[in-house]
C-alpha cells in the first residue's frame, strides 16, 4: 500500500517535472542517452595530439564520453561506410578540397546550427551547410633561409625564377594548388584565377619541371626535405613548417599567393549519436579553444573572435591573420569538384610525358 | 583362392585407408581454402563485378582508350623486368655461394639475406632515402673525398626505385635458386672439370639446365610481386616514377572511381596470369620434369 502510493506520486511528479522541463528548457530534457564513446577519424600525428589537448580532453571530462581517435583521412572509406550503412566514425575529417563534393554526394549530415554556434565564423566557414570548419590552412612557399641570404622568394614568379633563386625545388604531386600557383607565376591576377586556364597553367609548369627534384605526396615530406637539404624551395601546408620555424629551424614561409583551404569535418550521413557529435563540434567552435589549438598547430581558428586570444608572437605565422589573409586566395572547391578527375588524368599524362 | 581373397581384402582396406588419408588431408587444407575463399576470391569476384557494373564495358574501353593507362602498364612492366633481371644477376652468384660453401659461411650468408627480409619494407625504403639523398651517405662520401664537387642526383630517380625494389625482392630470388642449386650433385661438376670443361661450360651445361626450375620460380615470384609495388616507387621515385598500383590507389581513394579501378585491377591480374602461364609453359616444354634431380 505504502509503496504503491509512493510510486504513483513519484510518477505524477515526474510527469509534471517533465512538462515543466519541456516548456522551459527543451534541450536539456530531450538530451539523448550518452554513448560510451565517440569515434573521430582525423589526420592523426601531432594534429590529433593537439586536438585532444585543446578540445577532446575537456569533452571527455564534461560528458564522461570517451573520445577515440583514428586515422588517416580516407574519402573512399567514408563513401564505403555510408553506402554500406556500417558507419564506424561519429565524426571524420575530410580533405580541404572535398567539402563541396561530400555535400553533393550526400555523404554528410547537415550541421545542426542550434547546437553548433557558427554565427561568428569567417564567411567561407559559415557558408558550408554540411561541413564544419574549425580551422584554416594554406599551401604556401617555404624555403631555407640559408640558401637565400639576400632574402627569399616573395611570390610564385620568384618560385619559378631559377636564376634569381637557384636550387632544387619540390611541388606536390597533384594538380590542386599547382595549377593556381603556375597561373599566378604567369601573371594572372589573384581575383581572375577561376575558372582556371588549364592549358596556360600546364605550359607554365613545363618551365619548372626540370627544376623539381621531388613531387611530394605526403604532408610531412616538404618540411623533412627542407631540413635534410634535399631541396631549398618547396610548397607545403603552413602548419607543417610552423613548429619548425618557432623552434628556430632555418626555414621561412611566404604568404603571398598562399592557397587557403578549410580544415573540414563532417558527421557521416546516418552516423550514430549525432547529438553528442554536434556537442563535440560545438566545443571545437569555441573561440578561446580555437586560439589555443591554432597556437599549437599553426592553423588559424575560423571563429573571428578567436584572433584576440592569440599571442602576438604567433600571429605572423597564422593564415587568417588579417595581413596574411589579404595576400592569399581561397581554393575554389566547386571548380575542383567538377574538374578534379579530368585534371588528375591530365596531370598523370603530363607527368608520364616527362619521364 | 584363399590367398587371392585375402590380398583383395587387403587392397580394399588399403584403398579405404588412402581415401581416409585423402579426406584428412582435405580437412587440413579446409581452413586455408576458407581463408582464401572469403578474403581473396570473394573480393576478387566483387572487384570484377564492379568493373562491369551495369553491363557496360566502358571502363575497359577507358583503360585502353588513350595512351595514358597503357603507357603506365608498359612502364610498370619495364620496371618489373629491370628489377627481375637485376635480382637474378645478383641473386644467382649469392645462391651459388650459399649452396656450395661451408656450413659456417652458409649460416652467415643466410643471416645476411634473411635479416633485411624480416625488416619492414618501409624502413628499408627510408634507409635508401638516407643513403641516396643529396645530403646522403653516398654523396657526402664522394664530396668529402673530392671525387665530385656537387651532389649527384641519385634519389628520386628510376634508378633509385629499381635499386630499392631489387633490395626488397632479392630474398625471393635467392631462396628458390638456392634450393635448386643445392640439389645439383657436385660430382657432376667435378666430373666435367675432370674431362676438361671450362667454368663457363660447367655453368651453361650443368648448372643452368638443372637449376632452370629454380630460376623460373624466382623470376616468376619477383616479376609478379614487382608488378604490384606501391610504397617503394612512391617514396624513392620522387613522384617521377608512376606504377600501375599507384594509379589504382589514386582512383580508389581520391576519385572514388571504383568501377574504373576495378577494370584496371582486372587487366593487371589478367596480364599477370598470362605472364605466369607463359613462363611455366615455356619451362615445362624446355625441361621435362624427369631431368630434374631426384624427383
Amino acid at each position: 500500500m505504502e509503496m504503491n502510493k509512493g510510486t504513483r506520486i513519484g510518477r505524477r511528479a515526474l510527469l509534471a517535472g517533465a512538462a515543466v522541463a519541456l516548456a522551459a528548457m527543451p534541450a536539456a530534457a530531450q538530451e539523448p542517452p550518452k554513448p560510451r564513446q565517440i569515434v573521430i577519424n582525423a589526420s592523426g600525428g601531432a594534429q590529433a595530439a593537439s586536438l585532444r589537448k585543446s578540445y577532446w580532453a575537456d569533452f571527455e571530462k564534461q560528458t564522461g564520453i570517451k573520445v577515440v581517435d583514428t586515422s588517416p583521412v580516407d574519402f573512399g572509406k567514408l563513401r564505403a561506410m555510408v553506402e554500406s550503412g556500417n558507419i564506424a566514425w561519429n565524426i571524420t575529417e575530410i580533405g580541404g578540397q572535398d567539402g563541396y563534393r561530400v555535400t553533393q554526394m550526400g555523404l554528410a549530415e547537415k550541421i545542426d546550427d542550434s547546437i553548433v554556434d557558427r554565427s561568428k565564423f569567417v564567411p567561407a566557414a559559415k557558408a558550408m551547410t554540411h561541413v564544419f570548419s574549425p580551422s584554416s590552412y594554406s599551401t604556401v612557399i617555404a624555403y631555407r633561409t640559408d640558401a637565400f641570404p639576400k632574402g627569399g622568394p616573395k611570390n610564385w614568379a620568384d618560385f619559378w625564377d631559377v636564376k634569381k633563386f637557384p636550387g632544387p625545388r619540390s611541388l606536390r604531386n597533384h594538380p590542386v594548388d599547382n595549377l593556381e600557383a603556375a597561373l599566378m607565376a604567369d601573371g594572372v591576377a589573384k581575383d581572375k584565377l577561376y575558372p582556371l586556364d588549364v592549358d596556360r597553367a600546364f605550359k607554365k609548369l613545363d618551365e619548372i619541371y626540370p627544376h623539381i627534384s621531388v613531387w611530394w605526396t605526403t604532408g610531412q615530406q616538404p618540411a623533412q626535405m627542407l631540413i635534410d637539404k634535399e631541396v631549398v624551395l618547396a610548397t607545403g601546408w603552413n602548419g607543417r613548417f610552423y613548429g619548425l620555424i618557432l623552434d628556430k629551424a632555418p626555414l621561412a614561409i611566404e604568404w603571398e599567393g598562399g592557397i587557403l583551404k578549410s580544415g573540414s569535418w563532417i558527421v557521416p550521413k546516418g552516423a550514430k549519436d549525432q547529438y553528442w557529435s554536434f556537442k563535440l563540434l560545438a566545443m571545437m567552435a569555441d573561440p578561446e579553444r580555437q586560439a589555443i589549438n591554432a597556437m599549437r598547430l599553426g592553423y588559424s581558428g575560423t571563429n573571428t573572435l578567436s584572433e584576440q586570444y592569440v599571442t602576438a608572437d604567433k600571429k605572423p605565422y597564422l593564415p587568417l591573420e588579417p595581413t596574411n589573409l589579404s595576400k592569399q586566395i581561397w581554393l575554389d572547391q566547386e571548380w575542383w569538384t567538377k574538374n578534379g578527375q579530368a585534371m588528375a588524368e591530365r596531370w598523370n599524362k603530363w607527368m608520364l610525358g616527362k619521364q | 583362392m584363399t590367398a587371392g581373397t585375402a590380398s583383395a581384402g587387403r587392397s580394399l582396406r588399403v584403398a579405404a585407408t588412402e581415401r581416409r588419408a585423402a579426406f584428412g588431408a582435405f580437412l587440413l587444407t579446409a581452413p586455408g581454402l576458407v581463408f582464401l575463399g572469403l578474403l581473396f576470391a570473394m573480393p576478387l569476384i566483387q572487384l570484377f563485378a564492379l568493373s562491369v557494373e551495369g553491363g557496360t564495358t566502358e571502363w575497359y574501353a577507358k583503360v585502353f582508350a588513350d595512351g595514358l593507362y597503357t603507357t603506365i602498364f608498359i612502364r610498370t612492366f619495364e620496371i618489373a623486368l629491370f628489377v627481375t633481371v637485376t635480382a637474378l644477376l645478383i641473386g644467382y652468384p649469392v645462391a651459388f655461394f650459399l649452396a656450395t660453401t661451408t656450413p659456417t659461411w652458409r649460416a652467415i650468408g643466410f643471416a645476411l639475406v634473411m635479416l633485411p627480409f624480416w625488416t619492414s619494407v618501409l624502413v628499408r625504403t627510408y634507409a635508401w632515402m638516407i643513403i641516396l639523398g643529396r645530403n646522403g651517405i653516398v654523396n657526402r662520401f664522394l664530396i668529402d673525398y673530392g671525387f665530385i664537387e656537387r651532389p649527384m642526383t641519385l634519389l628520386n630517380t628510376r634508378f633509385a626505385v629499381v635499386l630499392g625494389m631489387v633490395h626488397v625482392m632479392l630474398p625471393f630470388m635467392i631462396l628458390p635458386l638456392y634450393s635448386a642449386i643445392v640439389r645439383v650433385d657436385p660430382d657432376l661438376a667435378r666430373a666435367a672439370r675432370g674431362m676438361g670443361a671450362s667454368r663457363f661450360q660447367i655453368f651453361r651445361r650443368i648448372y643452368l639446365p638443372l637449376t632452370l626450375h629454380g630460376i623460373v620460380a624466382g623470376v616468376t615470384l619477383v616479376f609478379v610481386v614487382s608488378l604490384g609495388f606501391y610504397i617503394t616507387p612512391a617514396l624513392l621515385g620522387g613522384g617521377k616514377v608512376t606504377m600501375i598500383a599507384m594509379v589504382i590507389e589514386q582512383q580508389v581513394r581520391e576519385f572514388l572511381a571504383w568501377n574504373f579501378a576495378g577494370a584496371l585491377s582486372v587487366v593487371l591480374l589478367a596480364i599477370t596470369l598470362v605472364v605466369f602461364w607463359l613462363l611455366n609453359h615455356w619451362v615445362a616444354r624446355r625441361v621435362p620434369p624427369a631431368t630434374g634431380q631426384g624427383r
